[in-house]
């Protein structure tokens, strides 16, 4: 998971153009400067490619819920990777 | 029956009451079918609104919902992008055709648009199968089974005007049908939301609309030179009554309306979404969409924006940017299309698309010109805050001067407002 994190920050910090971007799994979209729909999509199709994963729409809606953060975006990406527990 | 009448606000809290009594998920579920299909009986044209009738459109009804779940079943089995399209294109010609656009008049002959069929809630059927064809397809529908689906399209507490709720979401209740309204504290709140969503529609509401019919009618009156002595000033202070009241009408009245259903609801166990977030107080178009009617903006940014954005980053991302205000105005455009089949909403959707498009526009611009950081700040300053949500507010009662099917009147009183001015 450690691995997924340090991977996915990466992802984060060349999206969003920020270097001091530190992931927690208690973050939300509105922790992150410019993380709007359009910011959303650049991010998942970034997150798809770096680790060749596919998201379906269910998935990248449900991760803009109001209880939604990214601990639960890395568990996703995890589990899809087969990592997950 | 209205949502809002004593018979309705009754029966509710009555089979709210003694819903849990029933033994186990079987006899709840039975039950609460048993209501689905008394509410679409209900809703299903009488003799009293013909040339509409029953059975015809019974039978559409019936077509419209089956098709929808074999294909959702087939495409889970097999996904196929273009039995996914095929389909699709299908369902919202039929959509069209059922609900007697106007502009589909100009393409198809009128003994095919003139028709028996009358559906109400079929626009929000409409959301919620697609929504279960493409989550179908992308194996995100577990134990989707048909009397599932079935319930889901026609619950009684989104079947009318919605919220639309998520498959997913539902799936919940009907698997494990259990009380969610944890002690007395909670239940109180719940019956106090039925009650103030009655006031609301049925009061302030109501208020509202009579204070608009008032403004409106004086106001085409004095355009067809029936009310000469009425003196400028009062032109204008029926003129901001027309403006502001009809806002204030649509919001008491449905988000009344949804106060009473997902408060229902919840007496059942069944968790529907929110879908008002004090939207008047939104500081752009964008905003006031995530506020008001969210689960229609939400439902149209995952099915419509979305695929549309993502294809686009994903084939040619440097066309990305550019086009995402395209597709945030199509989107917007749509959506307000949707909402009637007169060209009045034509109107409405290009006025909420160019609102949604100029929000993007103007944010690439100050993070172009400031950066982020500056892009930050101004979203934190009071002032603009302030000066950003009076603007909005004023822009979104402007759209609404084009939501009542009768245009005729809403251009009579701009035409008062400019000779007056």
């Amino acid at each position: 998971m450690d691995e997924i994190r340090t991977e996915a920050q990466q992802v984060f910090r060349d999206v969003f153009g920020d270097d001091d971007i530190v992931l927690r799994d208690e973050m939300t979209a509105e922790d992150v400067d410019g993380w709007d729909s359009t910011a959303h999509i650049n991010l998942i199709v970034a997150l798809e490619k770096h680790f060749k994963v596919k998201f379906a729409m269910a998935e990248i809606s449900r991760m803009k819920d109001e209880d939604q953060n990214v601990g639960g975006l890395l568990r996703l990406i995890a589990k899809k990777l087969g990592k997950a527990g | 029956m209205s949502v809002a009448s004593i018979e309705f606000i009754f029966l509710l809290l009555v089979c709210g009451a003694f819903f849990f009594h029933l033994p186990g998920r079987g006899p709840r579920l039975a039950a609460f079918s048993v209501a689905n299909a008394l509410a679409l009986w209900s809703l299903l044209p009488g003799e009293a609104q013909a040339p509409k009738s029953f059975w015809p459109s019974l039978a559409a009804l019936a077509v419209f919902l089956v098709s929808g779940y074999v294909v959702a079943m087939a495409l889970r089995r097999r996904p196929s992008g273009w039995l996914l399209s095929g389909y699709l294109l299908a369902l919202v010609a039929a959509f069209l055709v059922l609900k007697e656009y106007e502009y589909v008049q100009w393409a198809l002959p009128m003994s095919l648009i003139k028709h028996p069929i009358g559906i109400i809630g079929l626009s929000y059927m409409l959301f919620r199968q697609i929504h279960f064809i493409v989550d179908a397809m992308q194996d995100q529908i577990e134990g989707g089974t048909f009397c599932a689906y079935l319930n889901y399209q026609l619950n009684l507490f989104g079947i009318l005007s919605g919220p639309i709720q998520r498959f997913q979401d539902f799936h919940e209740f009907w698997q494990n049908p259990q009380p969610i309204i944890a002690d007395r504290h909670e239940l109180l709140k719940t019956i106090l939301r039925i009650n103030w969503g009655v006031l609301k529609l049925a009061g302030i509401g109501t208020a509202c609309f009579y204070a608009y019919t008032l403004s409106s009618s004086t106001l085409d009156q004095v355009s067809r030179g029936f009310l000469v002595q009425l003196s400028a000033p009062k032109k204008l202070i029926y003129f901001a009554i027309m403006f502001y009241s009809f806002p204030a009408y649509l919001y008491f009245n449905f988000s009344g309306y949804c106060d009473i259903v997902i408060a229902g609801a919840r007496l059942f166990g069944i968790r529907m979404p929110e879908n008002f977030d004090q939207p008047y107080l939104a500081r752009n178009m964008i905003d006031y969409w995530n506020r008001f009617h969210r689960t229609l903006s939400h439902w149209i940014r995952d099915y419509i924006f979305m695929p549309l954005y993502k294809g686009t980053v994903e084939r040619t991302p440097n066309l990305a940017e550019p086009l995402s205000i395209v597709f945030m105005f199509l989107a917007l455009f749509l959506a307000g299309v949707w909402h009637g089949s007169t060209i009045n909403w034509v109107v409405f959707g290009i006025l909420n698309g160019i609102g949604v498009g100029a929000v993007k526009l103007w944010e690439l611009a100050i993070i172009r010109a400031r950066g982020r950081k500056g892009h930050k700040e101004y979203l934190k300053n009071p002032q603009i805050r302030a000066a950003a949500i009076f603007v909005n507010l004023n822009f979104a009662c402007l759209t609404y001067l084009f939501f009542p099917t009768d245009m005729v009147k809403t251009l009579h009183a701009i035409e008062v407002l400019f000779r007056s001015a």
